[in-house]
């Protein structure tokens, strides 16, 4: 070790232990003095490590909770980044933070933001790259689908014999040929005998080889399934995890069956179970046994945390953060799951975090709500102008549909609310906002973290 | 209004070019129709497959990322003299964005290519470097007084030509090129904007002055004073 990555880790280590200890936190700052003192500091807090990055538009987090979960039953040490800390000066100080390990190689399986991807291969190589998915996310930040998967994979070549475990169901996974060796994960609960394509506005419909239309012989959600091109016969490639079946399915809990595997979720989505099966392929590849795995999933609930359940005064409250048209229009079908009737509450803000064009709401499902058991709707946050029209124009009922620019006072409405089930559908900072409030009101315990 | 009146709408390219919530445009169309009793209908009409100008009157040509627009542009080539007759006829067109530069000479793309339009409107696109026009932007059409709001996003500076009225003076934001304070473009029935938000999501005037325009053109002999009449004025 260089005196001066022993210094940089001296220095950012005790600023961890500083901040931990004093001032009840500690996330990217130390990474940041570490960084500043040695630029190449990932070399050396890294190189010890079997490192497993997880990448992708949606899912990094829960696929990363759950990937650790399933190593945890077979393996002893394994450092993890907490949700957000995804650029390189987060994965400076989760190294920093990480204890001595017992292990002489541990495992460390970290969520990497896409851009970030490269900055960690410059200086250490991965084992593994699980890729959840790539869609339009905040497109004042990196730009198009294709410029993300760029992004990708320019960190990739830098690892040409890590493996690549991939969403198989996703075109873009299928559209570089890259020499690192592949795992496929992907939807098999189909024959092929249908032949259709896509929604008239999803993304990334077009075939990477002769950019013809791609057809269908199942589509789990947005552009993911069984694709083909009708014009050179591009297609899915053989999938090495394959789902055959989906059981029950419901807005808390999904069962469904890998390789033969029954496995079980406490968690709703079919985006949620392309996580676990992201996951179930890492243990797979690391030899955990898929009952170990199945263990895995229903041991520990509050991985799950992103989609919570809180007690407003006896009304069941779900909190879920919504971010881009797949992501919403995932929930959507997530909530029509719901038997019960129940309340829809949705806030819309446009900061820097939320994205600041709300253009993307357009591409949302609100449609299907008109059809669900809703008793009462009610809009708002900074731009409930625009959620307002987005749910008049989707012909929800105006004689049960409330708009409540004011958050406070939609807070102080759910009690009041006509069902026991409420759904609050938020963007970033309308759910900071909200959870301040809970937690002032003593519904929630803290923040966001 | 008693009688059942119909329009249909060409959604083009609308499995390619739909990268800002642009199906909302259509969404409006249809909730303003059946506020003025218009059955609205749209297709989507993509690659390979024949636009006829007169199946239809009003035709919706949105946004798309570099590489779809690219396939595009190679494909609108074969559509060109049937769209070309389309505005002749006075058909309404709204173009947003990559739309609307495909309709003019040519784009450059984000990389530095020269990718060709159509060419039936004067304007073309070139590329700024390393910058792109992010943000709200307001606007306000000289001949009508009236102010519209949006979201621009676009890395093209587009400049006007021949027969084009802006459709707005810039009075926040960049528009066409961040110069010439001019944003979007009137041709004919045809509209032009770099505005996301969708444009008509955020102001319905348009979507109620495009859907007139359509029947006056499918229906001539009958009156519309009655859906001129429909208060859009409300945003929500």
């Amino acid at each position: 070790m260089s005196i001066r990555s022993e210094f940089a880790t001296f220095a950012g280590k005790s600023s961890y232990w500083f901040l931990h200890t004093f001032m009840n936190g500690g996330s990217s700052l130390p990474g940041k003095i570490t960084t500043a003192i040695d630029p190449a500091i990932l070399k050396h807090l890294g190189q010890n490590y079997d490192i497993i990055v997880v990448t992708g538009t949606n899912g990094k987090t829960l696929t990363t909770a759950l990937t650790v979960q399933v190593l945890k039953q077979k393996y002893p040490n394994v450092v993890t980044n907490p949700s957000g800390s995804n650029m390189e000066q987060g994965l400076v100080t989760t190294f920093l933070k990480a204890k001595n390990p017992k292990t002489n190689r541990p495992l460390a399986v970290l969520e990497v933001d896409e851009a970030n991807v490269i900055k960690l291969t410059k200086y250490v190589k991965p084992i593994a790259f699980v890729f959840t998915n790539i869609f339009r996310d905040q497109m004042d930040r990196y730009g198009e689908i294709y410029t993300t998967y760029k992004k990708i994979i320019d960190g990739v070549k830098l690892a040409p014999e890590a493996t690549i475990i991939a969403n198989g169901d996703a075109p873009i996974f299928n559209s570089v040929d890259l020499p690192n060796p592949k795992i496929y994960y992907g939807f098999k609960n189909h024959d092929d005998k249908d032949n259709f394509k896509a929604e008239p506005n999803t993304d990334g419909v077009l075939c990477p080889v002769c950019q013809n239309i791609l057809h269908y012989h199942y589509i789990s959600y947005a552009n993911l399934g069984n694709y083909f091109c009708e014009h050179c016969g591009f297609k899915r490639p053989e999938l090495t995890h394959e789902l055959t079946k989906l059981g029950a399915l419901t807005p808390n809990s999904s069962d469904f069956t890998v390789d033969g595997q029954d496995l079980s979720i406490g968690i709703g989505g079919v985006y949620n179970i392309y996580n676990a099966l992201a996951a179930y392929s890492v243990g797979r590849f690391l030899d955990v046994d898929p009952k170990d795995i199945a263990n895995a999933f229903t041991a520990n609930e509050r991985v799950f945390g992103r989609q919570e359940l809180i007690d407003i005064d006896g009304k069941e409250t779900t909190l879920v953060l919504v971010k881009n048209p797949v992501g919403l229009n995932q929930v959507i079908d997530t909530i029509s799951k719901e038997k019960d009737d129940f309340s829809l509450i949705c806030l819309l803000n446009a900061n820097y975090a939320d994205g600041i064009d709300t253009s993307w709401i357009w591409d949302g499902e609100f449609e299907r709500f008109t059809k669900m058991p809703i008793k009462k709707f009610i809009t708002g946050g900074e731009r409930y102008k625009d959620i307002t029209f987005r749910f008049k124009v989707a012909g929800v009922d105006e004689n049960i549909h409330e708009v409540q620019p004011n958050l406070e006072k939609v807070v102080e409405e759910i009690p009041t609310l006509p069902t026991k089930k409420v759904y609050i559908l938020a963007t970033y900072t309308a759910m900071l906002q909200l959870r301040k409030d809970f937690a002032e009101k003593g519904y929630i315990k803290g923040g966001m973290e | 209004m008693t009688k059942e009146y119909t329009l249909h709408i060409a959604h083009l390219y609308g499995d390619l070019m739909n990268t800002y919530g642009d199906l909302g445009n259509i969404l409006v169309l249809k909730y303003y129709g059946k506020k003025m009793g218009i059955n609205v209908e749209s297709q989507v009409v993509s690659l390979d497959e024949d636009f006829k100008s007169d199946d239809y009157d009003i035709a919706v040509f949105g946004g798309g990322q570099d590489f779809e627009q690219s396939i595009v542009s190679k494909d609108f080539q074969t559509k060109k003299d049937e769209i070309k007759k389309f505005i002749d006829s006075d058909g309404c067109l709204l173009a947003i964005c990559g739309g609307y530069q495909l309709l003019g000479k040519y784009y450059i793309d984000a990389e530095g290519n020269k990718i060709p339009g159509i060419g039936v409107l004067d304007h073309y696109t070139e590329q700024q470097h390393d910058n792109r026009f992010i943000g709200d932007i307001k606007i306000k059409n000289k001949e009508t007084g009236e102010v519209y709001h949006g979201f621009e996003n676009h890395q093209g500076v587009t400049y006007t030509g021949n027969g084009e009225r802006p459709l707005g003076d810039v009075e926040q934001g960049y528009g066409n090129n961040g110069t010439d304070q001019a944003e979007g473009a009137i041709f004919k029935n045809v509209y032009c904007t770099y505005f996301h938000g969708p444009i008509l999501a955020r102001n319905n005037i348009i979507a109620k002055h495009i859907l007139i325009k359509a029947l006056k053109r499918r229906y001539p002999n009958d009156d519309f004073s009655a859906q001129e009449k429909i208060d859009v004025s409300e945003s929500y």
